[in-house]
């Protein structure tokens, strides 16, 4: 997998914020604020914070869905709604959004962005039809891919929305809480599925959660959020004095079944360690947070 | 018997309820293929909103004086479907840009229609009284429809209506169906969803302004959801779904047309009761098959 040190320094960032703040219609202080962060491309990119830190603010300016009160966002150089135009990003938002009573099966629902933008009177021609199958055999949907959408399990649903975003073969992947409601082996062979994924496409990742164990399993580096940035590191250095900054009076409730290493924790504390906005590398050394096995 | 009498006794008669057979099919055939886009996309109150939004546009086109009182002239058809589409593009905005939850903006839009409605109507009835003039039709067949106010001028308006709906949700299914199965999804597609949303509306509308005459702006909601209602609980495919709406739409309105000749009912509340009739005997047929099952 490329990480963001296998890129050159002049490669055109997957995404780019650059100092982004945006403030709602009718609300006093800005949702996000001074965001500034570079995703590489093919990274897997974990954006972590509890709710209401404005995660889903920042995927939608991602997206090109919301407009920054200040502040310039890129998406491999293009503007959001460019890059969304162009069919560069697939989205996976949370589950409850889609309407399941649809009377749809699960391979018309990952072949819907292969008839966008085509004439109505052409079909699907070829390479569309590999990309669903590919998209299906890759999120492991091919067994259930005749099963009526409402009539899958929670994690089949995901993946059948993770194939629907991978069938139009976009560049950039962003998963908005992937993983909720999903138990410790289902999310081991979610980042499974993933690393195949990024293996087999190149595509980057950015995965937005409130779920410690989602982003430790798997994601090259991780962004805290509260607003503001809190901390750019890799998933050993989130530390839980990280942690409690970002997480305030939720520490406790998140950790479920993840393991902090006092060791690192320890070593981590140092203010001088991976507090900054900018990106880093991360803590190091050996601890840090982990998903159980 | 009454409908054959009726529909094959005389030309006279033939012309007399003709219109209302061909109009009554041709809009049942639109509001079936729309139905199942209403149902799932929970819109059957929006259709409530902008069919009560007609109630409106009929009384302002009789306060203007408009087709002298009869609401099958074209002056009075462009009022009422105006009324509609600015109906449902208000509660678009109501709900999009005003923060207003969509069923307060639909509850707003709705009695504010049928409070001014019955008072332009009963202001224009008034004064054609005075004048010596009886009004074209009265509030109650605005409401619940009627048979013998169909001409084969709706019929070439309901033509020329559910042709072009037809072909413009063709030309959009793809668009549609991914934009009514997940907005976000859509959105981050590439579609410009406001723009899909408000097609529906606009569709809706002028759905609601052809059916009205038959159904009255009460019922016509029934159109929109019966159908696709039943539909779905038949079939679990897309496209199945909607053929079989179509089919649950036009046996609907030819059985509830023969009530309404043989029992000497409105059409509109006879179709609607032939509607729920199937919708019920769909349900029991199923609750039948899923007992039959278990055993």
């Amino acid at each position: 997998m490329k990480t963001s040190a296998d890129q050159p320094e002049t490669a055109t960032a997957a995404i780019e914020f650059a100092r982004v703040s945006h403030t709602y219609n009718g609300s006093g202080f800005p949702t996000i604020r001074d965001i500034s962060l570079r995703v590489e491309p093919g990274e897997r990119l974990g954006i972590l914070g509890p709710n209401g830190a404005g995660k889903t603010t920042l995927v939608r300016v991602a997206l090109g869905l919301l407009v920054p009160s200040s502040g310039s966002v890129t998406v491999f150089g293009r503007a959001p709604a460019e890059a969304r135009a162009a069919r560069w990003i697939g989205y996976v938002p949370q589950r409850s959004v889609a309407e399941l009573a649809f009377p749809l099966s699960v391979q018309q629902v990952v072949a819907m962005p292969t008839g966008v933008g085509m004439k109505p009177w052409k079909r699907p021609g070829v390479r569309a039809q590999e990309a669903v199958s590919r998209a299906l055999a890759l999120t492991g949907c091919g067994g259930f891919a005749d099963l009526p959408i409402g009539r899958v399990s929670g994690g089949q649903l995901q993946r059948a929305m993770i194939a629907r975003a991978l069938a139009a073969e976009p560049r950039l992947l962003v998963l908005d809480e992937p993983t909720i409601g999903i138990d410790a082996t289902g999310q081991q062979q979610f980042a499974k599925m993933l690393s195949l994924v990024q293996e087999e496409l190149g595509v980057t990742v950015v995965i937005v959660t409130h779920d410690l164990r989602t982003i430790a399993a798997g994601c090259d580096r991780v962004a805290c959020l509260h607003g503001s940035l809190h901390a750019h590191v890799s998933p050993e250095g989130l530390t839980p004095a990280v942690l409690a900054e970002v997480f305030r009076h939720e520490v406790e409730g998140i950790f479920g079944s993840v393991h902090i290493d006092a060791h690192t924790a320890a070593e981590c504390d140092d203010p001088t360690h991976d507090h900054g906005h900018a990106p880093t590398d991360g803590c190091g050394g050996e601890g840090g947070i982990r998903a159980d096995d | 018997m009454r409908t054959i009498d009726y529909l094959f006794g005389s030309p006279e008669m033939a012309s007399l309820f003709w219109p209302a057979v061909v109009v009554g099919v041709l809009v049942a055939l639109l509001c079936a293929v729309l139905s199942p886009l209403v149902v799932l996309k929970r819109m059957s109150f929006i259709g409530q909103g902008v069919s009560h939004a007609a109630f409106g546009g009929v009384g302002l086109a009789m306060a203007l004086g408009l087709g002298a009182g009869s609401a099958g002239d074209w002056q009075v058809v462009a009022v009422v479907g105006l009324s509609c589409v600015a109906a449902a593009l208000g509660i678009a905005v109501l709900n999009d840009r005003q923060g207003v939850n969509a069923d307060t903006a639909i509850g707003i839009v709705l009695v504010t229609a049928m409070a001014a409605g019955f008072l332009l109507i009963e202001h224009a009835a008034g004064v054609m009284r005075a004048r010596g003039e009886t009004p074209g039709f009265g509030i109650e067949s605005v409401l619940f429809g009627s048979m013998l106010g169909v001409r084969w001028g709706d019929v070439a308006l309901a033509a020329a209506v559910v042709v072009g709906e037809l072909g413009v949700l063709w030309w959009w299914r793809r668009r549609l169906v991914f934009w009514a199965f997940d907005e976000v999804g859509a959105a981050s597609g590439g579609i410009g969803t406001a723009g899909v949303r408000t097609m529906l509306l606009v569709l809706l509308a002028l759905a609601v302004v052809v059916t009205m005459r038959l159904a009255g702006v009460v019922l016509v909601t029934a159109f929109l959801v019966l159908p696709g209602a039943t539909a779905l609980r038949c079939s679990t495919k897309l496209w199945r779904v909607v053929g079989l709406s179509a089919v649950q739409g036009v046996v609907g309105v030819v059985l509830g047309l023969v009530v309404s000749f043989e029992l000497d009912w409105q059409p509109g509340p006879a179709i609607v009761l032939s509607q729920v009739g199937i919708y019920a005997g769909v349900c029991a047929a199923g609750a039948v098959k899923r007992r039959g099952a278990v055993e």
